[in-house]
């Protein structure tokens, strides 16, 4: 399976505060706005950020109340390094995870040391964080503080409110390591995390423009305690527990009388214990083995009612690494899963790999995935009035609710048979990737990977109904069949004795197999809108999914001096053009264009595209004494921006910042 | 927005790209020509309410005459003088549970002018009994919904913006047994090349050929 990491070292010379500034920067990955805006999810493999698994030293970061997870909530002061996993070729993880997995893996106590750094940068942004490891005998204490506050960012300062608005959030992480006996060890980590954000904002009501002002809070906590024991040489056990909160609260007053303008609120629990074995039977066999059970709940505003849902999951997995001749691994996973809501999916992997010499290696994966319907799909009972008017209802509300409308006379018009909507059923995914690692000159390494994901039953919106007032009400349904695919490259090369090139590179092919389908069969036509002549599609004129670039790209050159304790870097990223339409919605009141405008509601070749890009990034560093560091540097040099369709991309960023090693045994800085 | 002015200002545009031929006064050689008819007004509104809700339709359709290309009157409507009727989104054929007529109607799949000829069968009437309970227009000839029959309805929060399908040309047996194909252009007054929504609405752009011969030849 195609993994990359994303060691720290790395993260400091970028510069990096949050875990959407590091994944930004990394190949064939997307940090694409969310709905509202105030957001910034992932875009792996073509996949929409829902099907991306985030996890903390293995465990899930839950709060997507949007679908999708807001990664600025995760500082990266405290990360060892990150592990990206692409395609849904581990078993370990769970089976939702379709695109790929992010794992961040946090410090371990290490020594006794600490350090304090600050950083200050345009818009009023300042982060201080501070970090302490402390070890004695059998005990590692690492603790973790990090306050981040910023002014938020104006795209449009010609209209009211800001792009993003301005918060504070505070992160704690701690991590207890314990050596109960020779063959024990216990580990105990604890998360907190509170966002305060202060909106102000102007909606608009049937042509007239409202100011509204509110707050948003958010705050989750997580406990997990992990205790692995040894029994015998071959015979490793690990039982784990994790328990997390989310909780998040928007409210909205008029700023004409402070009346309650908009109030929404989101609770979420996840806990799951897990035990699982690993057996080392020789060299050659490894087989581990886990069983789990996960309770998730949801409260809401947004289900209509403040009724708790929940939803349970019993599973386990296997996975047999095997090594039958030299050279050659091949690994064997599967996954059960029994879901209260859903019933039993059985998701199988298999990935192999050959080492064909040191300088030429193979690989192979391929594995099913599924992601259940969640929550928001089923029981959604939600109108939002701040994003324009529209409801959404999931599917087990929409009829009884529907009816209740028409009853009340509020149906103006259907747009879909209510009657068709039904149950939804899982997405799966099935998934294929053939890599090549390959030294092809002295030094100059090349990563190939080709893959192929093909997505049955995707859920998407469907717009139902018009009420009489002309707001839309959606539900959803299982619609799409869709499939990526294309090619991920990375080259690296020691340009210089302290300088490393790379370049990563991903062509996409992202489409809906049943409009290529159609296009192929000669059944989709597009109009001219000023000539208002109709003509039929080819083929290659099917551009594929809203949102998905052809080409991604990026260039790093990274120089480093341990010697010197200079550091620098120039870091360019690449967005070839892509298309919008999927989603409609209003960024600071300006409505998000379409791109479809020929009348066929696909993307295609004649229609209006947001235009390719480049972010530069630049950043120098000095250690002093192995103790003080000092960086400078520029996010997004030349100041694109494009407020409407990106409004994630804030203008150019300077930065300065101070970092301080407390330290006998080892400087800070590795 | 004094847009029921617009009801009364309609145009007719004829393309008379084949006048030459036309001049031919034998009527069954005599070729069949594309007409635009622009601005026909379906109920629009006078007006909004602060809650968004039009305001000023009068719930009636606006029927449309093939033989004559042009409008027929409301207090008609109980006649076969008319062949289709429109009102917002909605389009009937005169038949059934729309009008005294046996006019009936297909969605056909294809460019306008490569649909040389209407199709033999597959014609049907606003006469189906409605399979959804409750929900008005079901049982029309031309599916009424998003992606169902002419149009689709964007996604997304308000304004909805309505564009007719590219490559649906609506089929229509007249009830004295003439063909005539049309094919919707736009939805918005003055049929703007990149309508935002908030255009006025349910004024109708829409190009047609008439047969009036005993053929299904539209050549």
């Amino acid at each position: 399976m195609p993994v990359t990491l994303v060691p720290k070292v790395q993260i400091k010379t970028m510069g990096s505060l949050r875990l959407n500034d590091v994944l930004s920067e990394q190949a064939g990955l997307v940090v694409v706005p969310q709905v509202n805006a105030q957001g910034n999810g992932i875009q792996v493999q073509g996949f929409n950020p829902d099907y991306t698994l985030i996890l903390i030293d293995g465990e899930p970061i839950i709060g997507r109340y949007t679908g999708s997870l807001e990664l600025s909530r995760i500082a990266v002061g405290n990360i060892k390094q990150i592990e990206i996993v692409k395609g849904p070729s581990s078993s370990l993880y769970g089976s939702d995870a379709l695109a790929g997995v992010i794992n961040i893996i946090t410090e371990k106590p290490t020594g006794n040391q600490g350090s304090l750094s600050t950083r200050y940068s345009s818009n009023n942004t300042l982060d201080i964080a501070g970090d302490a490891n402390l070890t004695k005998k059998k005990t590692g204490i690492n603790l973790f503080a990090n306050r981040y506050s910023t002014d938020g960012y104006d795209l449009s300062p010609e209209n009211f409110g800001k792009t993003v608005s301005p918060f504070t959030n505070y992160t704690l992480h701690s991590k207890i390591t314990y050596n109960v006996t020779p063959t024990t060890d216990l580990s105990v980590s604890g998360r907190y995390f509170t966002e305060d954000q202060q909106f102000r904002f102007e909606v608009e009501s049937n042509g007239d423009r409202i100011r509204t002002a509110g707050e948003g809070t958010t705050n989750d906590w997580s406990f997990n305690p992990v205790l692995t024991h040894r029994f015998t040489q071959k015979l490793k056990t690990v039982a784990r527990f994790y328990t997390t909160r989310y909780k998040t609260i928007t409210h909205l007053e008029l700023e004409s009388d402070g009346s309650p303008y908009y109030q929404d609120d989101f609770k979420q629990s996840f806990t799951r214990p897990e035990v699982h074995a690993e057996y080392f039977f020789n060299a050659e066999n490894i087989l581990t083995l886990g069983t789990g059970y996960i309770r998730e709940t949801v409260q809401t505003s947004r289900y209509g009612d403040q009724e708790k849902r929940e939803q349970e999951t019993t599973y386990g997995f296997f996975q047999h690494e095997w090594l039958p001749v030299e050279k050659l691994v091949l690994i064997v996973g599967g996954r059960f899963d029994y879901n209260s809501l859903y019933g039993a999916q059985f998701s199988p992997k298999l990935s192999t790999q050959y080492e064909v010499s040191k300088k030429l290696t193979f690989k192979i994966s391929g594995g099913v995935g599924f992601k259940s319907p969640d929550f928001r799909q089923l029981y959604f009972n939600f109108s939002n009035s701040a994003g324009g008017g529209y409801s959404v209802l999931g599917t087990e509300v929409a009829l009884p609710r529907l009816a209740e409308l028409e009853a009340a006379g509020q149906i103006q018009e259907y747009l879909f048979d209510p009657a068709k909507l039904g149950d939804l059923k899982a997405e799966r995914s099935l998934a294929l990737n053939v890599g090549i690692h390959a030294e092809i000159l002295p030094s100059l390494k090349m990563e190939l990977n080709a893959f192929h994901n093909s997505i049955d039953n995707l859920i998407e919106t469907q717009a139902v109904a018009i009420t009489t007032s002309g707001q839309s009400i959606y539900s959803y349904r299982n619609i799409l069949r869709a499939y990526t695919q294309g090619i991920e490259s990375d080259f690296s090369y020691p340009l210089l004795k302290n300088v490393s090139l790379s370049l990563g590179y991903q062509l996409l092919f992202a489409k809906d197999k049943d409009v290529a389908e159609a296009v192929k069969d000669g059944d989709v036509y597009w109009r001219d809108p000023n000539t208002l002549v109709t003509r039929r599609l080819k083929p290659n004129e099917y551009f594929g999914l809203y949102n998905r670039s052809r080409h991604l790209g990026n260039l790093k050159i990274f120089y480093n001096n341990k010697i010197k304790g200079l550091e620098a870097s120039l870091r360019v990223i690449y967005r070839g053009k892509y298309g919008i339409g999927d989603i409609r919605g209003s960024i600071q009141g300006e409505t998000i264009p379409q791109s479809d405008r020929n009348s066929n509601a696909i993307l295609d070749v004649y229609d209006d595209f947001v235009k390719d890009y480049a972010v530069v990034n630049i950043s120098a560093a000095k250690t002093v004494k192995q103790m003080v560091r000092f960086q400078v540097g520029v996010d997004n040099l030349f100041d694109h921006t494009e407020p409407v369709v990106i409004p994630n991309l804030p203008g150019r960023l300077f930065y300065a910042s101070v970092a301080c090693s407390l330290s006998k045994n080892k400087p800070g800085n590795q | 927005m004094n847009m029921i002015k617009s009801v009364f200002s309609f145009s007719l545009i004829t393309i008379c790209a084949l006048a030459f031929v036309s001049c031919n006064d034998n009527p069954a050689t005599r070729q069949v020509v594309a007409t635009t008819f622009t601005n026909l007004a379906a109920d629009p509104p006078t007006g909004f309410t602060d809650m968004g809700a039009p305001i000023g339709t009068t719930g009636k359709f606006t029927f449309f005459s093939f033989k004559t290309g042009a409008l027929v009157d409301h207090a008609d409507s109980a006649t076969t003088q008319w062949d289709i009727g429109f009102r917002a989104t909605t389009i009937i054929v005169n038949s059934a549970t729309s009008g005294p007529g046996t006019s009936q109607v297909q969605v056909v799949s294809g460019i306008f002018d490569d649909i040389l000829e209407a199709p033999a069968d597959g014609y049907t009437s606003d006469n189906d009994p409605s399979p959804i309970e409750g929900v008005p227009n079901a049982n029309l000839a031309i599916p009424t919904g998003s992606d169902q029959g002419w149009y689709n309805a964007t996604q997304g929060p308000p304004p909805t913006i309505i564009t007719p399908i590219a490559g649906k040309v609506l089929v229509i047996k007249t009830s004295d047994n003439r063909f005539a194909k049309v094919e919707v252009l736009s939805y918005y007054q003055d049929a703007p090349a990149s309508p935002t929504g908030n255009e006025p609405s349910r004024y109708y752009t829409f190009r047609y050929v008439y047969q009036p011969n005993d053929t299904r030849s539209f050549n």
